[in-house]
Parts: C-alpha cells; sequence; structure tokens
C-alpha cells in the first residue's frame, strides 16, 4: 500500500532501484559502445595469397573474411569486433616463417590459423616456442597431431577420409585389385601409405604403386605400368592442379575403370575440366555438402552471386569460414572470465570447451591428441554432377 | 622483436651464402649453380647428426659444413675438368639429383620435410644471441674470403680465371686451385646450412631449389660481382625488400607480381644499366685510382 511506511521505501527502493538500473543500461550502453569502439580482438591468417596455391588461398581467405562479418554482425567477442591480420605464405615454408614471426612478435596475436601441410610444419616451432595456438585449417599430414603442444588442427588428418575411402572400396564397392597413384610431396607419400595400409587390411590386394613428380604433365609410364597391373579400381592422392589431367590421361589410354580420389578433388571444377570422363570418379568431403545442410546451400549460393562460381575447393572454403567462429567462441570465453587473452589461455579455454557447434561443418571435437573425427562424405560425379553416395562415421 | 631477429638472422645466413658464391663464380670464374645444395647438405646433414644421432649441436654444424665440404670435392673433382657452359649443366645436375635423393629417402623426412630439429638455443633465451653468432659467423667469412682474394692465392686465382692455359703453362695447378674454391665455397654455404637448421628447426627439399640458386644469384650480380661489399648488399637489399613490400598493406593482386618483378626486375636492370652492380670490383692487379684514370681517358 502507498501509505504504509514500508510501502513507500519498497516505492523508493524501487524507484532508487529503476533508476539505478536506467543508469546502468546507460553505463552499460555506454561500456558496450566503449567496447565496439576498443582495439578489435585480432587473429592472424597465414595463407597463400600468391603463388601456384592461390586460386585455392585466395577463395579460402574470402570464406573466412565472411565467416568473420557473420561473427561480427553477431555481437563479435561479447560486443568487441574481431579482426584477422591476413599474410601471405605462397605455401612455402620459408614465406610462411617470416609471415608467422610478423604475426607472432610484430601482431602479437594470441592465435593464428594457416594451412598447407609445408608450412603448418615449418611455423610450429614457433608458435611452440612463443606459446602461441597455431590452428591448421585443411592441411591433412597426420604428422601435424605430433608436432607440438600449440599445433591444432580443425580439419581431419589424413588418415580420417583416406582410411574410409579404401574401406568401403574394399568392403562395400567390393574392389579387390587396386593401383594407387600419387604424387611424390607430404600430402601424397602419407596418404598413398594409409590408402595401401588400409585396403590390404580390409582383405584388398595393391598391385600397383605408383609415384609421380610433382611437377609432372605426362603420366604415360605410370600409367602403363597401371594397366598391365589390371586393378579393379585406381586410387589417385595428386593435387586439385593435377588429378584432372592425370585422369584424362588415364581414360584417353583406355583405363575404364573407377576412380576414386580425396578431398581435393571434390570440386565442381572436375566436372567442367573433364565432362564425360569424370562420370565414376570417386571423391571425399569432410564437410557437409548442399544437400547435407541449409547453411552450407545459403553459402554456394552466395559463392555464385557475389563471385559468380562456386568457391575452388568447396569443403576448405567451409573450414575457413568456420574457423573465425572457433576463435571468437574461444575468445567471448576467455573475456567472459576475464582472463588475459593470451596463447597460453586460448589453448587452455579451447581444450576446456572442446566441442564446438560451426555453421558449416556442423560438430567440432578437439581431440587431446590434437586430432579431429568428423564424418566422411563420399561423393560420386553420376551424370556431370556430383551426388553423395555414402557417409562414413 | 623476434620477427626483426629472424630477419636479420636470413640476412646474415644469406651474406655467407653470397659471399661464398661470390668467391665460386666471381673470383674463382666457376660456374656452377649449385650452391643452394651445398646449403641442404650442410643443413640436413647437421640436423640429422643433432636429431638421430645425438650430437652436440655445435659439432654438428661443424660437422655438416665438412659434409658439404666433402661432398663438393667429390662434385667437384670430376666437374671441374670441364668449364664453362659444361660445368654449369653438370651443376644443375647434382643440384637436382640430390634433391630428389632427399625428396625420396625416408630418413631425410622426404618430399615433407625433416622436422624435430632440436634448436641450439634452449627454448626461452634470448634469440639476440643467435644474431650475434650468425653475424659473427658472416664478418668472419667475409674477412676470410677477402683475406684470401687479396693475398697471393688471390692474384693466382684471377690469373687461372682469366688464362688458364696461360697459368698452367706457369705450372700451376689450376684443377687443385679449382678444387679448392669450390670445397672453401661449398664448406662455407654447408655451415650457413647447419646455423639455418638449428634455429628454424624445419627443413624441405623445396627450400633449396633452382629459385634458391636465382635468388643467390640475383644476390651477387645486384652487389657487384667480385667485390667484397656488392654480394653483402644484395643479400642485405634482397632479404629485405620483400619484407618491406608486405608493410604496405598492398591488394595481392598487386603483392604477387610486385614480388616476383622485384628479383627479375632488379637483374635485367643491372645487367643493361649496371651491369658492375652496386659496388663495382675493382682490379686488384692494378688498384682503383688506374681503373678511374683509364675510364677519364675513355
Amino acid at each position: 500500500m502507498p501509505g504504509h511506511p514500508d510501502a513507500r521505501r519498497s516505492f523508493a527502493l524501487t524507484r532508487r532501484a529503476a533508476l539505478g538500473g536506467l543508469g546502468m543500461i546507460g553505463v552499460g550502453g555506454l561500456a558496450r559502445g566503449a567496447r565496439a569502439e576498443q582495439e578489435p580482438l585480432r587473429f592472424g591468417l597465414a595463407m597463400p595469397l600468391t603463388g601456384g596455391q592461390a586460386t585455392y588461398g585466395q577463395d579460402q581467405v574470402r570464406a573466412a573474411q565472411w565467416g568473420l562479418d557473420a561473427v561480427n554482425a553477431a555481437d563479435g567477442v561479447n560486443g568487441r569486433k574481431l579482426a584477422a591480420i591476413v599474410l601471405d605464405t605462397q605455401a612455402d615454408a620459408q614465406t610462411g616463417i617470416q609471415a608467422v614471426n610478423r604475426l607472432v612478435s610484430v601482431e602479437k596475436v594470441p592465435v593464428f590459423v594457416t594451412a598447407w601441410s609445408e608450412v603448418v610444419k615449418a611455423v610450429a616451432p614457433i608458435a611452440n616456442d612463443g606459446k602461441i595456438v597455431e590452428l591448421s585449417v585443411g592441411a591433412n599430414s597426420p604428422e601435424i597431431a605430433r608436432l607440438g603442444d600449440y599445433v591444432y588442427t580443425t580439419f581431419p588428418l589424413a588418415d580420417v577420409d583416406i582410411t574410409a575411402v579404401a574401406e568401403y572400396s574394399a568392403t562395400k564397392l567390393g574392389k579387390k585389385r587396386a593401383a594407387v597413384l600419387y604424387i611424390n610431396n607430404e600430402t601424397g607419400i602419407t596418404a598413398a601409405q594409409v590408402y595401401r595400409d588400409t585396403f590390404t587390411k580390409a582383405g584388398g590386394q595393391i598391385v600397383a604403386y605408383e609415384a609421380y613428380d610433382p611437377k609432372a604433365t605426362d603420366w604415360t609410364g605410370q600409367i602403363l605400368k597401371v594397366r598391365l597391373a589390371t586393378p579393379d579400381i585406381i586410387h589417385i592422392q595428386g593435387l586439385v592442379a593435377d588429378t584432372p589431367q592425370l585422369i584424362a590421361q588415364l581414360r584417353q589410354l583406355g583405363l575404364t575403370q573407377p576412380i576414386s580420389s580425396y578431398s581435393a578433388v571434390y570440386n565442381p571444377k572436375l566436372i567442367q575440366q573433364l565432362g564425360a570422363a569424370a562420370n565414376g570418379v570417386i571423391a571425399t568431403s569432410l564437410a557437409p555438402g548442399t544437400e547435407d545442410s541449409p547453411a552450407v546451400k545459403a553459402y554456394v549460393e552466395r559463392w555464385q552471386k557475389e563471385v559468380g562460381r562456386p568457391p575452388n575447393g568447396l569443403p576448405y572454403t567451409q573450414y575457413l569460414y568456420d574457423a573465425p567462429f572457433l576463435v571468437a567462441a574461444v575468445l567471448k570465453s576467455l573475456d567472459s572470465a576475464k582472463k588475459p587473452i593470451t596463447g597460453e589461455n586460448f589453448r587452455a579455454e579451447m581444450l576446456g570447451i572442446r566441442s564446438f557447434d560451426l555453421p558449416l561443418t556442423g560438430k567440432l571435437v578437439i581431440n587431446p591428441n590434437h586430432t579431429v573425427k568428423k564424418p566422411v562424405y563420399l561423393m560420386e560425379v553420376k551424370n556431370g554432377a556430383w551426388s553423395e553416395l555414402a557417409v562414413v562415421s | 622483436m623476434e620477427y626483426l631477429y629472424t630477419l636479420a638472422i636470413l640476412m646474415a645466413l644469406y651474406v655467407i651464402l653470397a659471399a661464398s658464391f661470390n668467391f665460386v663464380i666471381g673470383y674463382g670464374g666457376l660456374i656452377s649453380i649449385a650452391h643452394p645444395v651445398f646449403y641442404a647438405i650442410g643443413a640436413y646433414a647437421s640436423a640429422l647428426l643433432a636429431r638421430d644421432a645425438g650430437w652436440p649441436i655445435p659439432l654438428a654444424i661443424v660437422a655438416g659444413a665438412l659434409v658439404a665440404l666433402l661432398a663438393s670435392i667429390l662434385v667437384a673433382v670430376p666437374s671441374v675438368r670441364i668449364s664453362g657452359d659444361y660445368l654449369l649443366i653438370a651443376s644443375i645436375g647434382f643440384q637436382l639429383g640430390v634433391l630428389e635423393a632427399i625428396k625420396n629417402i625416408g630418413w631425410t623426412g622426404g618430399a615433407g620435410g625433416l622436422t624435430n630439429i632440436p634448436a641450439l638455443l634452449a627454448p626461452g633465451s634470448n634469440h639476440a644471441i643467435y644474431v650475434a653468432l650468425t653475424i659473427a659467423v658472416a664478418i668472419a667469412t667475409v674477412v676470410l674470403l677477402r683475406w684470401i682474394s687479396r693475398g697471393p692465392y688471390g692474384r693466382a686465382m684471377s690469373a687461372m680465371r682469366d688464362d688458364e692455359l696461360a697459368f698452367a703453362a706457369l705450372g700451376r695447378n689450376a684443377l687443385a686451385m679449382k678444387v679448392a674454391i669450390f670445397a672453401l665455397g661449398s664448406g662455407l654455404a654447408g655451415l650457413a646450412g647447419g646455423l639455418y637448421a638449428h634455429y628454424f628447426r624445419f627443413l624441405a627439399p623445396g627450400q633449396f631449389d633452382i629459385l634458391q640458386s636465382a635468388a643467390l644469384l640475383t644476390m651477387v650480380v645486384v652487389g657487384g660481382l667480385r667485390s667484397t661489399w656488392g654480394p653483402i648488399l644484395g643479400a642485405i637489399v634482397l632479404e629485405a625488400l620483400p619484407q618491406a613490400i608486405t608493410f604496405l598493406d598492398l591488394p595481392p593482386s598487386l603483392l604477387g607480381p610486385l614480388q616476383g618483378i622485384l628479383f627479375t626486375g632488379l637483374v635485367l636492370i643491372f645487367m643493361f644499366a649496371r651491369p658492375q652492380g652496386l659496388i663495382p670490383a675493382g682490379d686488384i692487379w692494378r688498384g682503383r685510382k688506374a681503373m678511374a684514370t683509364d675510364a677519364r681517358r675513355a
């Protein structure tokens, strides 16, 4: 009752509380405004912007920028903007070292994102010494899991998708004789070994195992050896740039067997380049496709609308799009706990959270052994388009 | 600060490489572009001896230099009997062959590169120590090579380079001198390799390919062939310039071509406008004053 002293007190308290509340809102608003005007929180993005891999690197940086824009549009890091310092690695070890040294010692970022196995390995000592988190997003060398305490991957390493495609070929497709053609570099050598071991373990036989030079433009010798071995299936572990040419030459030389490969081959360009010869090619994808996720469908449509084409290496760009979300989630958690934003704290907080729900690649769980496990989408070219063959969990 | 330390270390290492390369091609007149492969041999040998055989790192670095020196003698003895274009072809063949071997041998890390190389400095140490060490080695290299090239042996080298037949007619052994020049230059490159390996702790064959040869050649040509200070200036300028460009925050579409143009453009400009390089070589027989007098007369 208003006439009652207690009631007045209560009213007075309420009025005081209301004024206080308004004040708090005002101060909070000002604080939020001040936070938004504060220097943005920064992370590094060291990717190939020039050189032979620039086609893929530039698309991945564009995807990361879109992801960053989405993070900032959704309140950033507790109201504070997130920004990326983008530097060129040329997918080259020495250039990568210089770029990451700059990120660590000049830009002083607590975390940086990079890709391409050689660069990821070359910069690992810098991350470990400086106690700065290195997030490998797209490189797949199994050695990445053993590069040190501060090196983590958000992308499944080669043993995940190559194991899946080898097992599927031997058990579900019933192939007994496989030929392996692999590029003689980090990606090719390690992944070819994984395929060989898995296929053999699953009861199959490797009838040809041929390496080719990364600069090769003609594979006649290797193809003729494969032909003589009469395989049921041919697995190619190459790069996006050479695999279409290799497949074309295989078909020209009369090899009609099914061809399997990995995520680098899952690219719309392959179909454009090969036409009918692409039919029957099986590739892996480590991210959901347009059929699996409306968000991915919208993302691909955005590429068509804004860039006029689908991205080169769609699944890789999906991981890069999601990278700022992971960084923002960890930074938010650090900010909420009022912990200083350092590489050490970032690492501890990331391992504390462990599980992240990301918009384009789904749930990500970072394992203590520095690996991640994701479902493998086996894709096949049918009637001139990629379609889902199976999902291997 | 770490960034500047790394840059300083790379500059010092490139000074060693450019100065020793200048010794081979400039003073010795041996047209070889395989210098980076001896850098690689020194780096890999040192890294493997320290990592897998457990050698103390300083000893492994010295051993790496010796392995590079010995490898260069093995190459030089049959190769320097030939000269000019043929030596160039032989050196390219050797470089490609060694790099292919590294790519295909498991214990070198293969094409994927060699990791977990032990560091010379303990974690948390001040990296300025490494900067001082590499600069000291670079200064010692330059002083040593200058001392050799300016002394009686240097005059004999000039004579051998300018007229091998006349040199041999005087009873001097041109083959032994060529092998010695090649071995010393390559050994110093191997020493730089060891220093590189135990700081950066990752080696991949791609780091020592033909592009590296082109970069070294540019440093020597732009700096000034057969001069003491030219290759030093070339190494510092060409190592610093690409880094400086990245701070301009140019769009990638401009940055990539600009870095490419930098090296090729500089070589073209210097070949036409200043073939003697930034710092021209003095004539050790007559001195700079006599050359200047000749130039005025002309």
